[in-house]
C-alpha cells in the first residue's frame, strides 16, 4: 500500500517533470544543458561485489566525460528488483541511471516483480560473464562428455551448486541439463562464494558460476573447469573449450550494462550513450574487467535494447520450463 | 615462515606513510563503527576504490585499520545507547548497556577496548601459526554443519530470555516466523510479501535490531521518565563532582577475565574461519557458552563484566579467522573479506594457497598490520573512552533525540531504502511494548538473525540427501555439534539430578 502510494507520487513527479520540460521550451535546450548537476547510478547489488566495482569505475570515468559528479548508490534485494524499481520510479531525466544486470531480463519470468528491461532505455553494455562448469581436481570426470555421461547414467545424483534459485547460474546449469538431456540435483546457495566453498569442502560435485569466482582455486590446482557456457572462450581460462565447441548448443552468460528509465528525452540518452562509448574505451575500465575476469563486450544503447529484448523473450519461455514450481 | 620475511615486513610497515594510513583507518573505523547502521562492510566498500591510488601496503594498512576498529567501535554504541553499531556487537548490548545504567559506563568502554584488542591479537596469532590446519577443518563445513551451528545459536535464546523463559521462547519463535518473509531460499517463490517489492527482499534484521534496541529503549525511558527523575538528579550531582567511573579494570578483575576471554578468542577464531559464519553468531555462541561455564551465570544479561568481556573478545576474535579462510582458501568468509579479495586482485595478487608462496612477504605484512591496528585501537580506544564516557553527563533528552536521529539515518543508510526506516520505526514501537510486557527482545533478534541460515541450510541439506534425515547423523562434525546441542539443552536437568543424588 505504502509502496503503491510512493509509486503514484513518483508518477506524479515524473509527470510534473515532463510538463516542466515542455514548459522549458524546445527539446534542444534540455540537451544543451545536460548534465547540470550530479548524476546518480543505482547498483541493485551490495557494495564491494563485482557489479558494484564495475559501476564505480564506470562512474569515475563518466565523471571525466561529463564534467559533473557521478555517485554510486546501492539498493539491494529481490535479485535486483528493489534497486531497478527505484530507478524506474525516478524522474526520467537522465540524472538517475541504473546498473543493469542480466537479472533485469529474468525477474519478471521468475515472478518476483513486474519490472523488466523493457522499462528502461539502455545506454550501453559493458561486459559479459560466461558460466564455468567446474569440478574438484580429483573428480573422476576430466571432460564435459565424461561428466554428462555420468549424469545420464545416474539421473539426479550429480549435485550442482549455483548462486541462488532463479539466478543466472541456476539457469545456466538448467540449460546445460536440458541441452544434454540429463538430470542434475540443483543446490542453490546464498551467492556464488558459498557455492564455491561447498565445492572446496566436497559437499557438492560441481558448480556453475563465473570463471573469475573459481580462478584462484583453478590456479592453485584444486579445481578444474570442464567447459564455459559462453559464445566465446573466457580470458580467465583460455584453454577451456566452450560448450558449443564441444557440441552442446547451450549458451548462458551474465552481462552488465547501464540504462535510464524509459521516457528519458532522446537527446539526453544520446549524450549518455556517446559518453559511455568513450568510457568503454578507457584503459581503467578495460583493466578492471581483465583483472576481475569479465569479458569486455561493449554494445551501444540501441544494440543493447535489441539484445535485452531477445533475452527477455527467451527467458520468458525458458525460465518457467527450467525452474519447476 | 622464515624470520627474515618477518623482519623485512616489520621494517616496511614501520614507515611514516603506512603508520599514518593505518591510524587514519582506525580513526575512521571508530567513527563509522560507533554509528548504528553504518557497518564495517560499508566503510570498507567506500574506501576500497580510494585505496587503489596508494601503494598496496598503505592501502591495506588503511582497510585493515578500518575493519578492526569498526568492529571494536560497534561496542561503544552498544554500551552507551543500547544499539549495536555493527551486527557483530549484538551480544555486547546484553551486559554492556546494563553496566552503563549501573554507572559503570567508563569501565564498560575500557573493557570493550582491552578485550576487543585481546580477541584481535589472539585470533591473529591463530592465523599466523595455525592458518592451514584451521582452514582445512572449516572448509569441510557443509549445509548440515551450518544448520547445526544455527541451531546451536538458537539454544542461546534461553540464556538471553531474561527472567521468563516462556516469554523469551515466544519472542524467539516470533522472530523465526518473521524471518520467513521474503523469497523462498530454495524455490524463489514469494512468501508473505503483501505484494510490495520492499518485502520481497525479506525483513532485514539490522533495521529491526536498531529499532528494537534503540528506539524501543528511548520510548521506554521517556515512559519511565518521571519515576527516574530523582535518580537522575542524584546521578547528575555525582557526575558534577567529576566522577565518570573508572575506565581500567582492577588487576584482580582483569585476572579473573583471562580464562573466559581466552576460551572465547579461541572459539571465535575457529568460528570466524568457517566461511559463512561471522561475528554476530560467534559473539552469541561465545556469550552463551561462557554463561554456562561461569561461576556467576546469574549476572549474565544484568551487567556481568565477564559476559561483556567475552562478547567483546568474540566479535574481534573472528577477524583473524575470517582472514585465515580468505588467505589460505581464496574464498570470502563474509562481505568484508569479499571486498578485500577484490582489492588484492586489483593489486595483482590472487588469494589462495599459492599466495603463501608467491606473495609471502605481503601475507606477512597483512598479519603484522592486524597486530599494528590492534595496538592503535588500544591507544585510541582508551584515549577516547574518557571522552565517550563524558556522554554520561549529557541530558537524557539530548541522548534521546540523538539516538532517534542516528537510528533513522543508520537504517536508511543500510540500503538507501525508506522502507527500512519504516521497518525500524515499527520495530521500535514493538520493542517498547515488548519491554513493558517483560518480553526480552534478545531472543526475537536471534530468531530473525538465524532463521534464514537455519531454514536454507536445513532445506539445502535435504536437497543434497534427497530427503533423508540420516545426513544429520552420518557426518562426524554434524554429529558432534548435535550432541553438543543436546547436552547444552539437558545440562541443567543432568546437573539437578546429580545434586539430588549427592544429597
Amino acid at each position: 500500500m505504502i509502496r503503491h502510494m510512493f509509486g503514484k507520487f513518483a508518477k506524479a513527479a515524473a509527470l510534473a517533470a515532463a510538463v516542466s520540460f515542455i514548459a522549458a521550451g524546445t527539446t534542444a535546450s534540455a540537451a544543451a544543458k545536460f548534465p547540470r548537476k550530479q548524476i546518480q547510478i543505482v547498483v541493485p547489488y551490495a557494495p564491494g561485489g563485482a557489479s558494484d566495482t564495475v559501476a564505480r569505475i564506470y562512474g569515475k570515468e563518466l565523471e571525466k566525460q561529463l564534467g559533473k559528479p557521478v555517485v554510486v548508490v546501492n539498493r539491494t534485494g529481490a535479485s535486483g528488483a528493489v534497486g531497478l524499481e527505484s530507478v524506474k520510479n525516478s524522474r526520467p531525466d537522465g540524472y538517475t541511471m541504473s546498473y543493469m544486470p542480466v537479472e533485469s531480463t529474468m525477474i519478471s519470468a521468475l515472478g518476483l516483480s513486474d519490472i523488466s528491461s523493457d522499462d528502461f532505455t539502455f545506454v550501453c553494455r559493458i561486459m559479459t560473464i560466461p558460466a564455468a562448469i567446474t569440478v574438484s581436481k580429483d573428480a573422476k570426470w576430466n571432460t564435459l562428455d565424461d561428466f554428462l555421461k555420468y549424469a545420464k547414467e545416474n539421473p539426479g545424483k550429480v549435485t550442482v551448486g549455483n548462486s541462488g534459485p532463479g539466478s543466472i547460474w541456476n539457469v545456466a546449469a538448467a540449460s546445460l541439463e536440458q541441452a544434454a538431456g540429463v538430470k542434475f540435483n540443483h543446490v542453490p546457495f546464498d551467492g556464488a562464494a558459498p557455492a564455491v566453498a561447498a565445492l572446496l569442502g566436497k559437499n557438492i560435485d560441481a558448480v556453475a558460476v563465473s570463471p573469475s569466482e573459481v580462478k584462484s582455486n583453478v590456479d592453485s590446482g584444486q579445481f578444474k573447469v570442464l567447459a564455459v557456457l559462453g559464445d566465446k572462450r573466457s580470458s580467465v581460462v583460455p584453454d577451456v573449450k566452450t560448450s558449443k565447441e564441444l557440441g552442446y548448443d547451450v549458451s548462458a552468460m551474465g552481462w552488465g550494462g547501464f540504462a535510464v528509465p524509459k521516457g528519458t528525452p532522446a537527446d539526453v540518452v544520446k549524450i549518455l550513450d556517446d559518453a559511455s562509448a568513450k568510457v568503454a574505451q578507457s584503459q581503467a575500465l578495460k583493466d578492471l574487467l581483465a583483472q576481475r575476469g569479465f569479458e569486455y563486450a561493449y554494445l551501444n544503447g540501441k544494440e543493447m535494447d535489441k539484445f535485452a529484448k531477445s533475452q527477455l523473450e527467451s527467458y520468458k519461455v525458458l525460465i518457467p520450463k527450467l525452474i519447476k514450481k | 615462515m622464515d624470520m627474515s620475511l618477518w623482519i623485512q615486513g616489520f621494517l616496511s610497515i614501520m614507515t611514516p606513510e603506512v603508520l599514518i594510513f593505518n591510524f587514519a583507518g582506525v580513526v575512521i573505523g571508530i567513527v563509522i563503527g560507533a554509528l548504528p547502521g553504518l557497518s564495517a562492510t560499508m566503510a570498507i566498500a567506500i574506501l576500497t576504490p580510494i585505496t587503489f591510488w596508494f601503494e598496496p601496503s598503505c592501502g591495506f594498512a588503511m582497510l585493515i585499520g578500518v575493519w578492526n576498529s569498526a568492529i571494536f567501535a560497534g561496542g561503544i554504541s552498544a554500551v552507551i545507547i543500547n544499539t549495536p553499531g555493527t551486527p557483530a556487537s549484538i551480544a555486547s548490548t546484553f551486559d554492556g548497556y546494563q553496566l552503563f545504567r549501573q554507572g559503570k559506563g567508563g569501565l564498560a568502554l575500557g573493557i570493550n577496548c582491552i578485550f576487543s584488542v585481546a580477541g584481535g591479537v589472539v585470533s591473529t596469532l591463530f592465523l599466523i601459526f595455525l592458518a592451514f590446519p584451521i582452514a582445512s577443518f572449516t572448509v569441510k563445513f557443509g549445509p548440515t554443519e551450518y544448520f547445526m551451528l544455527a541451531l546451536f545459536g538458537l539454544t542461546m535464546m534461553i540464556s538471553c530470555s531474561g527472567n521468563n523463559v516462556v516469554k523469551g521462547m515466544a519472542m524467539g519463535f516470533a522472530g523465526l516466523m518473521l524471518s520467513t518473509v521474503g523469497v523462498d531460499p530454495m524455490l524463489a517463490v514469494k512468501r508473505f510479501t503483501l505484494d510490495t517489492t520492499a518485502l520481497v527482499a525479506g525483513v532485514s534484521f539490522l533495521p529491526v535490531m536498531i529499532g528494537m534496541f534503540g528506539i524501543g529503549e528511548v520510548l521506554n525511558q521517556i515512559y519511565e521518565h518521571k519515576k527516574s527523575v530523582e535518580a537522575r538528579e542524584l546521578k547528575l550531582a555525582s557526575s558534577a563532582a567529576g566522577n565518570l567511573g573508572r575506565i581500567l579494570p582492577s588487576l584482580k578483575q582483569l585476572l579473573g577475565l583471562v580464562r573466559p576471554a581466552a576460551i572465547a578468542s579461541a572459539e571465535s577464531a575457529v568460528i570466524g574461519a568457517i566461511p559463512a559464519a561471522g561475528g554476530d553468531i560467534a559473539s552469541i555462541i561465545c556469550w552463551g557458552q561462557a554463561k554456562k561455564l561461569s561461576k556467576h551465570p546469574e549476572e549474565y544479561g544484568k551487567g556481568s563484566v565477564e559476559g561483556f568481556a567475552v562478547s567483546c573478545t568474540a566479535n574481534n576474535g573472528v577477524l583473524g579467522g575470517a582472514l585465515t579462510t580468505m588467505l589460505t582458501l581464496g574464498i570470502p568468509g563474509d562481505a568484508v573479506t569479499a571486498i578485500l579479495i577484490g582489492s588484492l586482485m586489483m593489486y595483482g595478487m590472487q588469494p589462495g594457497p599459492k599466495m603463501f608462496t608467491d606473495n609471502a612477504d605481503f601475507v606477512v605484512q597483512i598479519m603484522q598490520l592486524m597486530l599494528l591496528s590492534n595496538v592503535a585501537i588500544l591507544i585510541f580506544g582508551l584515549i577516547t573512552a574518557k571522552a565517550s564516557a563524558k556522554i554520561l553527563n549529557a541530558r537524557p533528552e539530548t541522548v534521546w533525540v540523538a539516538v532517534c536521529v542516528l537510528c533513522a539515518v543508520g537504517s536508511y543508510a543500510l540500503n538507501n531504502s525508506f522502507s527500512d526506516v519504516i521497518i525500524m520505526g515499527l520495530a521500535g514501537i514493538a520493542g517498547f511494548f515488548f519491554k513493558r510486557g517483560g518480553y526480552a527482545p534478545g531472543p526475537f533478534i536471534l530468531g530473525l538473525l538465524l532463521g534464514g541460515m537455519l531454514e536454507s541450510n536445513l532445506r539445502r541439506a535435504l536437497v543434497l540427501s534427497q530427503g533423508s534425515l540420516m545426513i544429520f547423523v552420518e557426518r562426524p562434525v554434524t554429529l558432534v555439534l548435535l550432541i553438543l546441542i543436546v547436552l547444552t539443552l539437558f545440562y541443567p536437568l543432568i546437573k539437578k539430578r546429580f545434586i539430588t543424588k549427592a544429597k
